[in-house]
């Protein structure tokens, strides 16, 4: 045990051999890590500013405490600079926040990834990718930040796969699923500012989400956000499902959203944030026949259940819209949640 | 003192912390308890629960059950609702419906 917390001492004499190393003790999601020696991991602590052994936050169904020192092993391991440490911690305070309920999208069959959102002056002063090919490959502090955070949960919070994490099929975001909003590039409000914050702090927003939907509609505003209701409404989400529904009423799980849009703002200059989500959260529904036919609900079709909407979203509110994405054409995405809002609800923080 | 080719690494790994506790003593029989039952909202759970409290109405003679449906089943049952489970019940079944 030395200061930063619990060592193993290891032997290689090359760079290859010290990756695998690293397969050896099972630290890793499969890709090679940067081997978390002594040095570096201290050296990211520092940068943090705070104690090696202060908790973050915990995760008590897995009995876990989780402190800046293993963030930072984490961090180091999946390839971070030094200075995306106040990211990365920030991030793992917010998806141990108890209204996000990691238990739940970090174990469920469903299979989340835990997306983070970075709004503010971070963005650009980190460098990181709000633009063209969003969701990755090729900016290294989206791909290792959101890298850290799978380590993070699969190594501090015990979401081994195959063991507490029980996703059927996993999907691609589980690797690194990190992205910021372009909010110097569009008229709309940022999403931070939205939940509370002010223009100039920097925020992390985590979201247990599926795998994102490509929506290809470009050309005007309606045709598009039509698109993106079909998308963010059809059938075999987690959101047109039943079981463990809450007490919406409803009969289906009804969870958040996040939708990004991206191309030219331009194109939206008639259109307010609000505006955009109105519309979609209007559209975002199916009828109770449509529901009973894919055994979403239980019963015959009766007369009257094709006129009977029933919402996906709970309110307006719960759609995250994001102006981001490249600048070439308005293409966008929706990323339905894990399942339903009271199982989990995105979380802002702020970055300190 | 570590050899030019041993390297300390940091462990990223945690391990679970475990306050110890003691379990409630076992009941000697069943026969007049009451039975708290609790629903995590998952599809069958409640048929499940129903069929036994049936069986233990039937065959072991409780007195009663206290049911209570969680709202979610990803979420910890409500401490509030745990408290009232304990003080009014002897027994307490949890089932997980899929």
């Amino acid at each position: 045990m030395s200061e930063i917390g619990e060592t193993t001492t290891v032997q290689w004499d090359s760079a290859l051999e010290a990756i695998e190393r690293c397969y050896e003790l099972g630290w890793t999601d499969g890709l090679p890590v940067v081997p978390p020696t002594e040095a570096r991991v201290a050296e990211f602590i520092e940068r943090s500013g705070r104690p090696s052994a202060e908790v973050i936050g915990e995760l008590p169904e897995r009995r876990r405490e989780i402190t800046v020192g293993k963030v930072a092993a984490n961090a180091v391991m999946a390839g971070c600079l030094p200075e995306y440490m106040p990211v990365v911690l920030t991030a793992t305070e917010a998806m141990l926040d108890p209204v996000f309920n990691l238990v739940g999208p970090s174990s469920s069959m469903g299979g989340s990834g835990i997306l983070t959102i970075i709004n503010g002056p971070v963005v650009r002063e980190l460098n990181i990718n709000a633009r063209n090919n969003l969701f990755g490959p090729g900016n290294r502090a989206n791909a290792t930040i959101g890298r850290a955070v799978r380590l993070i949960l699969m190594n501090a919070c015990a979401a081994i796969p195959g063991v507490f994490d029980r996703s059927v099929i996993g999907h691609p975001g589980k690797y690194t699923y990190c992205i910021a909003e372009a909010e110097t590039e569009t008229h709309w409000t940022p999403l931070h500012v939205e939940r509370g914050f002010q223009t100039g702090q920097s925020t992390v927003t985590v979201f247990a989400g599926e795998s994102p939907r490509q929506v290809r509609s470009v050309g005007r505003p309606e045709p598009i956000l039509l698109a993106i209701a079909d998308t963010a409404s059809s059938l075999g989400t987690n959101m047109s499902t039943s079981g463990s529904v809450g007490e919406t009423g409803t009969g289906v799980r009804q969870g958040e959203i996040v939708v990004t849009i991206a191309g030219n703002s331009g194109l939206w200059q008639d259109w307010t944030k609000d505006q955009v989500r109105d519309f979609i959260f209007q559209r975002a529904q199916r009828n109770v026949a449509e529901l009973k036919q894919a055994q979403v609900l239980a019963g015959d079709v009766e007369p009257g259940d094709e006129s009977t909407p029933v919402s996906l979203i709970p309110e307006p509110s719960d759609i995250l819209l994001l102006f981001a994405g490249g600048e070439e054409s308005n293409m966008s995405s929706v990323i339905p949640s894990w399942g339903p809002k009271v199982g989990s609800t995105a979380v802002t923080k702020v970055i300190n | 003192m570590t050899t030019t080719n041993e390297h300390v690494l940091v462990n990223p790994v945690t391990q679970p912390v475990i306050a110890p506790f003691n379990g409630a003593p076992r009941l000697a029989s069943l026969a007049g308890t009451r039975v708290g039952l609790i629903d995590d909202s998952k599809r069958n759970a409640d048929v499940l629960l129903e069929e036994l409290a049936e069986i233990l109405r039937t065959r072991y003679e409780i007195s009663g059950v206290k049911w209570h449906r969680k709202p979610s089943a990803s979420r910890p049952a409500d401490p509030e609702a745990l408290k009232e489970l304990v003080e009014e019940c002897d027994a307490v079944v949890v089932a997980i419906g899929d």
